[in-house]
């Protein structure tokens, strides 16, 4: 298909053009070959901006608790020894009684006398029929109150937490960092898929008035387990 | 339905220029409380949270060096980012320009024999005029962002790059969705339009195999690509389809994901005036067992590379799309988006429409300014925009000298008369004497002239001007005590 050869090197011809030594726009420097080679460059940029946080446990805690709050999520708080009974708590105060898992959630979580189905390849209108769904994180983080997945066997596949209405997530509190950088930090190795978690899901187009709940659960419960200080 | 008595136009060929187009819209007085309205909302939003965050200026900083850095190395981010996509599953494919693009999207369409796309919103997609082409091709499109809904089934075009449908009152919306829906007796509550919109798209969102979107972000390093939203409909097209297209903008690429950790911060508090937004879903190829298991990636120049050629313009590509930059723009405020002529308005739409047109058209853009700076302050990647506005300004004038039309247009004969009289210091002293006596006439006794007759009519419309002093400077430095020149220093 040399219509598309021809494409791609003529837009390549043209950034090269456009960023070699001579384009006044170029300042003097060549445009590096390859990201490689780039590195140095990308090395020296400037980053001046906040990484670490300095809020201490208790009050980034707080924090991440608060700002979730803000979101309308429901987060309640327990220790560790109280995480089964807590989950199923708030599993029965839902009035929801099917719910989805994903495949690696440990099995204490599941609290009985609910309907389960375990996600193992379920097809998108199995996961529909679900009216909830219960999973663990990556990382919580508290300047935004986000929670990051990183949808791993305990997390889920995307759709699980997608479809469902209504969403548990289990945070520790040895998972909550204050800053989105150190959450970049925490990630030894790039993630395949993520995906940041704001609060439930809300448009504010019709007359900037915010409403909650387009698409995505509507309803986001958090279980805050106090596995540190 | 539509604020605009007709249709906007949003096509840079065709459009009229900026005073012409914006003067239906100043004239309606409902639109421009939308507008107001929603960028108070907005900006309010924007300052609290930027004054909270203690390093600001710095995430501007490195942000804006971040993007230049990429700017200036981008074939070598491009290709590593092909590469690595490519060895993820994912298939990449460069388009020269808007024909381009639509024509490779629909072959892929055509390969997955697919009738129906959805969509999620990506101001990419209404820049190369994607929808209409499908859709003549046989392909219905569905949008799914909720202003974009609004617009579709509203016939309307968007006049914002984050809030599309900001110009549209809530009652507007409900007369939309109960035709177009078939839901006669809908509320007018944001909830309840809310909801109809939710329940109309669950179907086609479990239902319809190819998806396309745009990207907020490409990372080079993993080959992944990043969308940034509110409502949860990028992460149900992102997931659910069978077939995920993506286009996206030669200059969306960052070098590392760990550069998202700058982005990601500026970006919600610049857009919507939220710490971050709801959801932001990043995916890499394909993954096996979850998402689309087929994934098209269309890189898009459509003059990006003319734009990165110069020296002062290139910053114009560090755009991120908040659109802080419209929010604060009073002129924005006074206009809306629709008189941009453009899919892009705004600041960002006065120095980024002219510039891809190659300054064919739009060119009225660049004056569609007050050149206060209020964007730049905003920019969340520093954009001068105020600096491009100016030298795009002196190109336009520069194209315009040329035209055999212009040679006798009332400004280039002034100017070029100015120009014979200012250079020829004798002349100057006649017309300044010659002036102080024809102005006399028009100047009141409180010392101000209001009307000037006309093309001076042009001026005084809006400028009270004041009248000439009895002498010049020069006259004053001639005419004054001459003997304490001659003495003290002789040399």
């Amino acid at each position: 298909m040399s219509q598309v050869i021809d494409s791609r090197e003529q837009v390549l011809e043209r950034i090269r053009a456009a960023t070699s030594i001579g384009t006044a726009a170029s300042a003097g420097r060549n445009a590096a070959a390859s990201a490689d080679e780039a590195a140095g460059a990308y090395a020296t940029l400037p980053r001046e901006y906040v990484r670490l946080g300095d809020m201490t446990a208790k009050a980034r805690h707080e924090r991440f608790v608060e700002r979730l709050r803000e979101y309308d999520a429901e987060v309640v708080e327990c220790r560790p020894e109280e995480l089964a009974a807590t989950i199923a708590a708030q599993l029965a105060a839902s009035g929801r009684t099917k719910f989805v898992a994903p495949a690696g959630l440990p099995a204490e979580w599941m609290a009985a006398g609910l309907e389960w189905r375990i996600d193992r390849d379920l097809a998108a209108h199995e996961v529909e029929q679900c009216e909830g769904v219960v999973t663990a994180c990556f990382c919580g983080v508290a300047e935004s109150g986000t929670i990051v997945l990183h949808h791993s066997a305990n997390e889920g596949r995307r759709v699980v937490t997608l479809l469902p209405d209504w969403h548990l997530c289990v945070v520790r509190a040895s998972q909550v960092v204050e800053t989105l950088p150190e959450y970049f930090a925490l990630c030894q190795k790039v993630p395949g898929l993520v995906t940041w978690i704001s609060g439930p899901s809300a448009t504010a187009d019709i007359e900037m008035t915010r409403i909650k709940g387009v698409h995505g659960p509507r309803y986001l419960n958090v279980v805050f387990v106090k596995d540190r200080d | 339905m539509s604020a605009v008595a007709e249709h906007p136009i949003l096509d840079p060929e065709l459009a009229p220029p900026f005073p012409k187009a914006a003067l239906p819209v100043l004239r309606n007085p409902q639109l421009r409380k939308n507008v107001a309205h929603a960028i108070d909302v907005i900006q309010a939003k924007r300052a609290r949270l930027v004054a909270e965050k203690q390093d600001w200026q710095e995430l501007r900083e490195a942000g804006a060096a971040i993007r230049d850095h990429v700017l200036q190395n981008l074939g070598a981010y491009l290709t590593q980012f092909e590469e690595r996509c490519t060895a993820a599953g994912g298939q990449v494919h460069w388009a020269t320009d808007a024909a381009d693009a639509r024509r490779i999207i629909l072959e892929i369409l055509r390969e997955e024999k697919a009738d129906e796309v959805i969509k999620i919103k990506t101001m990419t997609s209404a820049e190369i005029r994607l929808n209409p082409y499908l859709e003549a091709a046989g392909v219905r499109t569905y949008e799914t962002d909720l202003a974009e809904i609004i617009l579709q089934l509203g016939e309307d075009e968007p006049s914002h790059i984050v809030v599309p449908a900001l110009h549209v009152n809530r009652s507007q919306v409900r007369e939309i969705f109960a035709r177009k829906m078939g839901i006669p007796d809908l509320s007018d509550e944001p909830k309840v339009l809310t909801a109809a919109a939710r329940s109309y798209l669950r179907k086609k969102f479990l239902e319809v195999p190819t998806a396309i979107s745009g990207a907020n972000f490409l990372i080079a390093e993993t080959g992944a690509v990043a969308v940034v939203e509110s409502e949860g409909n990028g992460r149900m097209c992102l997931t659910l389809p069978r077939t995920m297209i993506t286009l996206a903008g030669i200059e969306k690429v960052l070098p590392r994901f760990q550069d998202l950790e700058v982005m990601l911060q500026v970006l919600a508090r610049s857009a919507t005036g939220e710490r971050m937004n709801p959801y932001t879903s990043l995916w890499t190829g394909v993954t096996p067992g979850d998402g689309p298991q087929k994934f098209h990636v269309v890189l898009l120049d459509n003059g990006r590379s003319s734009i990165l050629a110069k020296k002062t313009e290139r910053q114009t590509l560090r755009c991120i799309r908040c659109a802080a930059c419209m929010n604060s723009c009073p002129v924005y405020r006074q206009t809306g988006g629709h008189a941009y002529g453009s899919v892009y308005p705004g600041p960002i739409g006065a120095i980024l429409t002219p510039q891809l047109q190659q300054l064919h058209h739009a060119q009225s853009l660049p004056y569609a300014s007050s050149l206060c700076g209020a964007c730049y302050e905003v920019c969340p990647v520093k954009i001068n925009i105020p600096e491009i506005l100016i030298d795009l300004r002196a190109k336009v004038t520069d194209q315009e000298r040329k035209t055999v039309g212009k040679f006798f247009d009332p400004m280039y004969v002034g100017l070029r008369a100015a120009n014979v009289v200012f250079s020829r210091a004798w002349l100057f002293h006649a017309a300044q004497w010659m002036g102080r006596i024809g102005l006399k006439v028009l100047t009141h006794r409180d010392g101000w002239i209001y009307r000037l007759p006309s093309v001076g009519a042009k001026w005084t419309q809006t400028r009270d001007l004041r009248g000439l002093p009895k002498e010049t400077f020069h006259e004053w430095w001639k005419g004054r005590d001459i003997g304490t020149r001659d003495q003290g220093r002789k040399d």
